[in-house]
């Protein structure tokens, strides 16, 4: 039975480890000759060479039309508007121990400070800022507070503004009254836009409902399409998510002849007619901001090294009004910039009391304006939300 | 055939089998060049960012346990003749026993006792994972390499019911996650380094593997079974207690190999926490020909190659799934080459 | 219109991304072949059907390429395990790697545009019938697509001379070689259409149904199409039926929550896998002497 000639793989294998060292040993002595050669000295790095090598860590594609471009642009951006710094970039890199990987391979290749993109990075990017504390470490999504290490940070944006204004424009429009909202997991964020993007539609459309389908990935097609599919059979007409790809959802409301509303990334380009508006990313100015403290030494004890959210009131929120499309008219744009407009306003949230749930519990009682805290601790629906969140 | 033209024959052989492996990574360069990378600096890159490098060569490492733990619980029932695909599921139910178990008395009993339960609940429940596929062919004649595939997805299923539900953290980030592993049940890392204890048991487990499957009566009934399973069954071999047994020891390791991986690097259970370790494990146990100490080597060549994603994007700028195309064309090498004598015709 | 019917709709529609390669897998089967790597063919013709679809603006066009590139892919593996007698499991993983790889580091290009998807053709009187109409007849194309399929495999392979031969290549292959037939001959062809057939499965997933293209989309469709021949006993009705269900387990989920009702949607996906692994432990113990002989052989680990 056993005729195969066991030694031949062994043999091979040999070869091959034997031809892999020399590869090796051959094209590392040729980069000590000719470092013009190998494409790590690529042709931006000045002669001095950069002072600062960034990292940033994506988990999905840089192409997705929603929140990995956005980091990925902003990237982009923050390597050209700062000369000194070199950014890498790695995008799919999964929620578990890969992520760890890919920050070693980057901190082997001299990233000095690197961004964790994805809100499941947290706990691997804290342990990687505990073990190398020569190594900034950022993680975007912030959603804990608590003492970090002096080498740690997050940050996020009071994202849940922004996206009432995209429920306000879905509730001028809607013609049944529902709305339907396809999301990924049900983490606090994603419940503080739920409510928002409810909150935002009353505005406008008092009796306007949002129906809940939830995918658990932060980008599958098939199940985003599932998700839109039984909304729209629903009645729903206006479609608008939280996953970090949209294109899917975006073309289901098209190809159904409905609106949505994005989130993540301006995709009006994709269905110019069908897009109302939506809330996009600029992470550029807060990428160089925490460069630039960085590179001064004031990283430790700033207020990066913490849970940093940007706000409307503040004029830092990362997350802002997208463009509109074409079925906005401008009475209807001029009312959300109103509503924008008030939410500047230190104080204002689209949260002001009375809030209900939908069990008619009072959530935030009249003339109550809560805090970034107590909204990302909101574990209810509010009423007019028709569906439950999974396993609660 | 006279002993001259043999040797000719076997120095033919590996030529061509030197020739195929070239080929394969020839035509990985083809596809790096396709991609504006440059096909030669490619190969140091890949070198450099997974063995060269200290921490790297560590995480390469700590990476290849699951992996080579599953392909260990390809190779033994494969000496028997069956075939296993389940070790992706059998990963999967190893890290969620060892999740029930650590989770639950890690807190209040020393390090070394939740090791060891966890150890014990992840390895019992692989094998009875693999043991309900190995009863289902001794008992009913059901093709265990379609059952072992199909319980991969409900072992999946089961693992985001438990921590969408019954076991999502109260206090974590809301996203499915169980509760994560107390310090003091955490596998004790070695030499202050980011390794961990895992590694050595692997390395244990793999050399225990080497010597029962060589040198016990056991391990030679095995290879009876796997070679004629007629013939054993006519010397008065137990065959199905045999065939279960390989399934069972199969499973346990792949069991261990989920609770190393959580226990040591994970320390919580996620929705990616395998991450086609199982599958990536059936191509090693297959390209080191199911002997433990090869398929061990091929476990870690498919860590070394599934890390090197990082390097070529970040030194390359080539997109990191890349590495998928080598390990295919580095399997696709070996099977080019065998003209493996099989049952009915021609 | 009520929730079940949405259920329906949404599982012949997705189920139709089953019901493509778990035919094709059928053939190659029935020829005694079995390839893992149906995940990867179905990747290999998503990609090409809306990249083509998406540069040519011509969907049909897409899917025509969805097909050659899935044959293509067919071709790897039937080269390894016909000509090369690989082991058909590693072989089929292999060829799902390796499509997994190319079409991720290929596609990138692609993600984030959409494609004009399929039209929606309802079909003169019979999509409006009661009940059945809307759920059977107000699909896109590659829908009726399956529904014909289903037929012409069955004709195909029961009713006709090469169907014979085929089945018989699956059965006892030195039979056929003594008998002057050319089983490799058999056996390349049926993988190769089975993967091409494979391929429009994928070009349903990306340009007939989502209309997009995602890396790594298929999502282990393909592997579920393999185990639906398995359910299915190598018939073309159980093909049907075992897609369709697994199609409106996965839509089940959906619409409950779009109706406000809390479903624990993984014990929901895990039943037909369940209902799977209990098909073929009745089938086994009827004997299990439908499953094509050269496949059983080609699914036992002969070498050690």
């Amino acid at each position: 039975m056993q005729r195969t000639p066991r030694s031949r793989l062994g043999r091979v294998a040999g070869a091959l480890a034997a031809l892999a060292v020399v590869a090796a040993a051959c094209s590392s002595g040729t980069k000590a000759a000719s470092p013009a050669a190998s494409p790590a000295a690529s042709p931006t790095a000045s002669p001095a060479g950069p002072k600062m090598t960034v990292g940033f860590i994506m988990v999905g594609n840089r192409n997705d039309y929603g929140y990995n471009q956005a980091v990925y642009t902003a990237s982009q951006a923050v390597a050209k508007a700062m000369p000194d710094v070199k950014v890498l970039t790695a995008d799919n890199v999964p929620e578990n121990t890969s992520v760890t990987q890919t920050m070693q391979s980057m901190v082997d290749a001299g990233a000095k400070v690197i961004f964790a993109t994805s809100y499941g990075y947290f706990s691997y990017a804290l342990a990687f800022a505990q073990s190398h504390p020569s190594v900034t470490v950022l993680h975007q999504g912030g959603y804990q507070t608590g003492a970090f290490p002096p080498n740690f940070g997050t940050y996020w944006g009071e994202a849940y503004e922004p996206v009432s204004l995209g429920g306000m424009a879905a509730g001028m429009v809607t013609k049944s009254g529902k709305l339907g909202f396809v999301y990924a997991f049900p983490i606090s964020q994603t419940i503080a836009n739920i409510d928002a993007f409810e909150l935002g539609a009353q505005a406008t459309d008092p009796a306007a409902k949002t129906y809940l389908v939830n995918t658990s990935s932060w980008c599958d097609p098939l199940k985003q399409k599932e998700a839109a599919a039984a909304l729209l059979a629903q009645g729903v007409d206006v479609l608008t998510q939280h996953q970090d790809c949209q294109a899917t959802v975006i073309e289901a409301a098209k190809a159904a002849g409905k609106y949505v509303v994005g989130y993540h990334y301006d995709a009006r380009s994709l269905d110019p007619s069908g897009w109302l508006t939506g809330s996009a990313w600029n992470w550029a100015p807060v990428y160089t901001d925490i460069l630039k403290t960085i590179a001064a030494g004031q990283f430790t004890g700033s207020r990066y090294n913490a849970n940093w959210v940007g706000t409307f009131a503040n004029g830092d929120n990362p997350l802002q009004p997208a463009s509109f499309g074409t079925s906005v008219t401008p009475s209807m744009q001029a009312k959300i910039l109103a509503a924008y407009d008030a939410l500047k306003k230190p104080g204002a949230s689209v949260f002001e009391g009375p809030v209900t749930c939908q069990n008619g519990t009072v959530l935030f009682a009249a003339g109550v304006s809560p805090t970034y805290a107590q909204i990302n601790g909101i574990n209810c629906l509010v009423k007019g939300v028709v569906g439950t969140l999974p396993g609660s | 055939m006279p002993a001259r033209l043999r040797r000719f024959d076997g120095w033919r052989r590996l030529c061509a089998a030197l020739l195929v492996y070239l080929g394969a990574l020839a035509l990985f360069s083809v596809v790096v060049a396709l991609k504006g990378g440059n096909p030669f600096s490619v190969w140091s890159t890949m070198v450099r960012s997974t063995v060269l490098a200290g921490p790297t060569l560590q995480e390469t490492l700590l990476r290849a346990v699951p992996i080579a733990l599953a392909a260990l619980a390809v190779a033994v029932p494969a000496r028997a003749g069956l075939v296993n695909v389940g070790g992706e599921g059998q990963l999967i139910v190893g890290a969620v026993a060892a999740t029930g178990a650590g989770v639950a008395i890690g807190a209040s009993v020393p390090g070394p006792v939740s090791w060891l339960v966890m150890a014990v609940a992840g390895a019992g429940a692989g094998a009875a994972w693999a043991g309900l596929a190995g009863l289902l062919r001794t008992a009913l004649g059901a093709n265990e390499a379609v059952t072992t595939l199909l319980l991969n997805f409900v072992a999946n299923d089961i693992m985001l019911y438990l921590i969408y539900q019954l076991w999502k953290d109260p206090k974590g980030s809301g996203q499915p996650e169980s509760r994560p592993l107390v310090h003091a049940a955490q596998l004790p890392r070695l030499w202050g380094s980011q390794l961990n204890i895992a590694v050595l048991v692997t390395v244990a487990v793999a050399a225990a593997m080497w010597w029962l499957l060589r040198h016990t009566g056991w391990g030679f009934a095995l290879r009876v079974v796997g070679g004629n399973p007629e013939a054993a069954r006519r010397s008065g071999l137990p065959v199905r207690r045999l065939l279960l047994s390989s399934m069972l020891v199969g499973g346990a390791l792949a069991g261990l190999g989920g609770m190393l991986n959580f226990a040591g690097l994970e320390l919580r259970l996620r929705p990616d926490i395998t991450l086609s370790f199982g599958y990536i494990a059936f191509l090693a146990s297959w390209l080191g020909r199911h002997q433990p100490v090869k398929v061990v080597g091929a476990a870690l060549l498919f860590s070394a190659i599934a890390l090197s994603g990082n390097g070529l994007q970040l030194t390359d700028g080539l997109d990191g799934s890349i590495v998928d195309v080598l390990l295919a064309l580095i399997v696709a090498a070996p099977l080019v080459l065998t003209k493996r004598r099989r049952g009915a015709f021609l | 219109m009520n929730g079940v019917q949405q259920a329906l709709i949404g599982g012949i529609e997705g189920g139709t991304a089953i019901l493509l390669p778990a035919l094709g897998e059928l053939v190659g089967q029935r020829a005694g072949v079995v390839n893992l790597g149906t995940e990867g063919c179905m990747l290999a013709g998503a990609l090409a059907a809306f990249a083509v679809a998406a540069v040519t603006g011509d969907t049909w066009l897409g899917v025509g390429a969805g097909l050659l590139a899935g044959a293509a892919c067919g071709l790897f593996h039937a080269w390894l395990v016909v000509r090369r007698r690989a082991d058909q499991l590693a072989s089929g993983l292999v060829v799902w790697f390796a499509a997994l790889g190319i079409t991720s580091v290929f596609g990138t290009g692609y993600i984030g545009r959409t494609a004009t998807p399929l039209a929606t053709l309802s079909v003169p009187w019979l999509s409006h019938l009661p009940a059945v109409g809307p759920i059977l007849f107000r699909h896109d194309a590659l829908v009726y697509a399956g529904y014909v399929l289903v037929g012409a495999v069955w004709f195909v392979l029961f009713r006709t001379r090469v169907g014979l031969v085929l089945r018989a290549v699956g059965e006892r292959p030195a039979v056929v070689a003594a008998a002057g037939g050319h089983p490799q001959l058999v056996q390349m062809t049926a993988v190769i259409v089975g993967a091409g057939i494979a391929g429009v499965g994928g070009a349903q997933l990306s340009v007939g149904y989502v209309g997009n293209w995602f890396n790594d989309m298929t999502n282990g469709y393909g592997f579920v199409a393999v185990a639906v021949v398995l359910f299915a006993c190598w018939r073309p009705a159980g093909v049907l039926a075992g897609s369709y269900l697994f199609g409106v387990a996965l839509a089940a989920a959906s619409v409950l929550q779009a109706h406000g009702v809390a479903v624990n949607q993984y014990l929901l996906d895990a039943l037909p896998y369940a209902i799977t692994l209990v098909a073929l432990v009745v089938v086994a113990r009827r004997g299990g002497a439908k499953a094509p002989e050269a496949l059983t052989a080609a699914l036992t680990n002969g070498a050690a």
